[in-house]
């Protein structure tokens, strides 16, 4: 959920200087980024239109990366070297996580959380591969249209 | 979606004179249903369950004949739906079902027309139904060629196709050409009337191919399997994207590498097929985030040699380095170009003692076998030197079919149920151009399988249980795959849309199948060692 907040009249701020002082939640990036983290993927992208504040810090990694491991105990620091390479925890996240958790959804198994991103993170890697043929081949064999492994999971929306 | 072409001007003096001519008998309208009326549709309380009868087999005809239905859309002469019963009786005439109506009808009906056409359209439009008994000969003529067969002939049809692709095969099995060559004509023939975008329309006509190849072009059938390595790539690739299986195959594969290779430093992964390398990013990752961090990790690649100048191998080997150095995992890469995989020796392979050896086959150890089980045969010899490299774990994955039988009848059958069973599953895929490459990439087995004998035909299925015996005959015991390739197995099915896939378990070995019938199984293999039987020098 997004929490609202009130844009204090600054004309009148001159004279209220002896009154109590007004709270703005961009005054306060910590306590925003608290906020941001717990949100869940959609609300972090509708959050990311708010403003440029919010949009900068919604695209943080760091954010996608809560999200991803969110249900799961912490993983190995060697993880995050992997997906920064893969192309980072927002597109992990929106391409493979999400779909793979709504799809899982139904059939969800409580000891299923950490394979879901395990299997999550191979289906990520095989399609950044595939991204690689699309700009190292010679054209031929990879278009723009190429297949992609992750074409049979649901399309991902990218903010 | 109704249209009312410019045929209407026709009709409308013919409705001018249907209408002076009926004018006399008017049906009571207090009749009419009024919650029908309500939504718009004139329909006489009487005729109620009439016009439902005839609506449920309207759309039975429609969903059988999908690609007509298009054709009305654009072509047809609609009419006036506010009439639900001339419609539906209309529609169900397109669709060759005759409406079963009385004479009585189409007296009152037209009336009804009139009076709904005066009241519901109150425009100066000049449209007016064509009631159907008014379309000349020549249109009645035009409309028959779009006419399909009704539901129940279809499977008529259907049963009958297949009955007679397998008279056809026991025709070729007993060398009786001369009639054999008439069923295919009969069947080509039957052909148009059976649906085939899907089902066993579309099987059947694959299989309808290849006897006809195997018949008039003889069983070298070169052209099926002559397709260039570059376009089998293309295929494999759409296949491996349309449906689960080859995803399937390397996942478990991987799984059962990734634990096999637990705690060793120096891995080398011999893969007997390269392709396009997919299998190889998911193990890269693993063994990148494994804990106690990646091992040196050395694959080699058998191919089929590139045609004008291109090394396909080495590109692979690239874009896997690539791979593995954004991870930050030791990677080197080597390529084998075999033509066939009987030709590779094992010194090609520069094995070093000291690594731990994967050797991994995704449906290439069929290709070794032959129709005689000689002594020396190329899976013997394979075989062999696999065991000398002394692998900690050799994946096999198999389709799980027995399509090697030296009848042809009985592997003709086999072939295509087996076959049938898969074209069902890959209904479900909704993504093209990958479904329909990968079809055709089934379609080349399908005419290996069929038409070629000898060295021609490499497809040589057999099911697990035969593997099972020649692979412990051959110095061999099975690794049990595990929970954990169990459980990745069954996330990974789910995540298909198909709701028919299933994982079984079969004492160690997965098998991948459709509405349980298994397609395709995986299995892991340990060299047994101190084992001096089949230990030649190759």
């Amino acid at each position: 959920m997004v929490q609202n907040h009130r844009r204090e009249d600054h004309e009148t701020g001159g004279e209220n200087k002896e009154k109590r002082p007004k709270f703005f939640i961009n005054d306060h990036v910590d306590i925003l980024i608290e906020i941001l983290e717990r949100l869940d993927g959609r609300s972090l992208c509708v959050a990311a239109s708010v403003c440029r504040l919010w949009c900068t810090i919604a695209r943080n990694d760091s954010l996608w990366e809560n999200l991803c491991f969110r249900h799961v105990s912490p993983p190995p620091s060697s993880v995050r070297s992997v997906v920064l390479a893969l192309g980072g925890y927002k597109r992990l996240y929106t391409g493979c996580v999400r779909p793979v958790r709504s799809r899982l959804g139904r059939v969800r198994r409580a000891s299923w959380a950490r394979d879901e991103v395990q299997l999550s993170l191979s289906l990520f890697c095989v399609d950044y591969y595939e991204r690689l043929g699309g700009s190292n081949s010679n054209g031929r064999l990879v278009e723009k249209s190429s297949p992609s492994s992750l074409m049979f999971l649901c399309k991902p929306v990218n903010v | 979606m109704l249209r009312y072409d410019s045929t209407s001007s026709s009709a409308g003096s013919s409705s001018g004179s249907l209408s002076s001519s009926s004018s006399s008998s008017k049906p009571p309208q207090q009749d009419i249903d009024g919650l029908l009326a309500g939504a718009g549709y004139k329909v006489r309380s009487s005729e109620l369950r009439q016009v439902a009868q005839r609506l449920e087999r309207l759309e039975t005809a429609m969903g059988n004949s999908p690609a007509d239905f298009s054709q009305l859309a654009s072509d047809a002469i609609l009419y006036n739906p506010s009439d639900l019963v001339c419609w539906v009786d209309s529609l169900l005439t397109e669709f060759a079902e005759p409406p079963p109506t009385c004479s009585s009808d189409f007296i009152v009906d037209p009336v009804n027309n009139q009076t709904v056409v005066n009241s519901a359209w109150t425009t100066a439009e000049p449209h007016t139904p064509q009631v159907h008994q008014n379309i000349t000969y020549d249109e009645q003529q035009s409309l028959d060629n779009q006419l399909t067969v009704v539901t129940a002939m279809e499977e008529d049809s259907g049963i009958r196709l297949v009955h007679m692709l397998m008279t056809c095969a026991e025709c070729v099995q007993s060398g009786d050409l001369s009639l054999a060559t008439s069923l295919i004509g009969d069947m080509q023939g039957l052909l148009t009337h059976v649906n085939t975008v899907c089902g066993i329309g579309k099987v059947a006509g694959h299989f309808i191919d290849a006897l006809s190849r195997r018949i008039f072009q003889g069983m070298g059938g070169g052209s099926v399997n002559g397709g260039s390595a570059f376009e089998n790539e293309i295929l494999h690739h759409h296949f491996y994207e349309a449906c689960p299986y080859l995803k399937f195959a390397h996942f478990t594969a991987n799984q059962a590498i990734l634990e096999a290779f637990d705690g060793h430093d120096c891995v080398h992964v011999v893969d007997f097929n390269l392709m396009h390398g997919l299998q190889w990013p998911a193990l890269i990752q693993a063994l990148a985030l494994r804990p106690g961090g990646p091992p040196l990790l050395r694959l080699t690649g058998i191919g089929p040699p590139s045609p004008d100048g291109r090394d396909s191998l080495r590109e692979i080997g690239l874009r896997l380095a690539e791979l593995a150095r954004s991870v930050n995992v030791r990677f080197a890469f080597r390529g084998v170009a075999a033509s066939r995989l009987e030709d590779v020796k094992p010194w090609m392979l520069q094995v070093n003692p000291k690594e731990a050896v994967a050797v991994n086959s995704i449906m290439q150890l069929h290709r070794l076998l032959g129709s005689e089980q000689t002594r020396n045969s190329p899976i013997d010899t394979v075989l062999s030197w696999i065991r000398g490299l002394n692998p900690k774990i050799m994946t096999v994955v198999e389709q799980e079919a027995n399509h090697n039988q030296p009848g042809f009848l009985d592997r003709f059958t086999e072939a295509l149920y087996y076959y049938s069973t898969m074209f069902d599953s890959l209904e479900a895929c909704r993504v093209q151009p990958e479904k329909a490459l990968a079809e055709i990439y089934i379609q080349r087995e399908i005419g290996n399988v069929v038409s070629c004998e000898g060295s021609a035909r490499v497809e040589r299925h057999e099911p697990l249980a035969k593997w099972r015996r020649r692979l412990s005959g051959a110095g061999f015991r099975a690794l049990h795959l595990g929970s954990n390739a169990f459980k990745q197995a069954s996330m990974l099915l789910t995540l298909f849309s198909a709701e028919g896939y299933s994982v079984e378990e079969n004492e160690g070995c997965l098998s991948l199948g459709w509405h349980s019938r298994p397609l395709i199984a995986a299995s892991a293999w340990q060299a047994v060692p101190a084992w001096d039987n089949h230990m030649s020098s190759s």
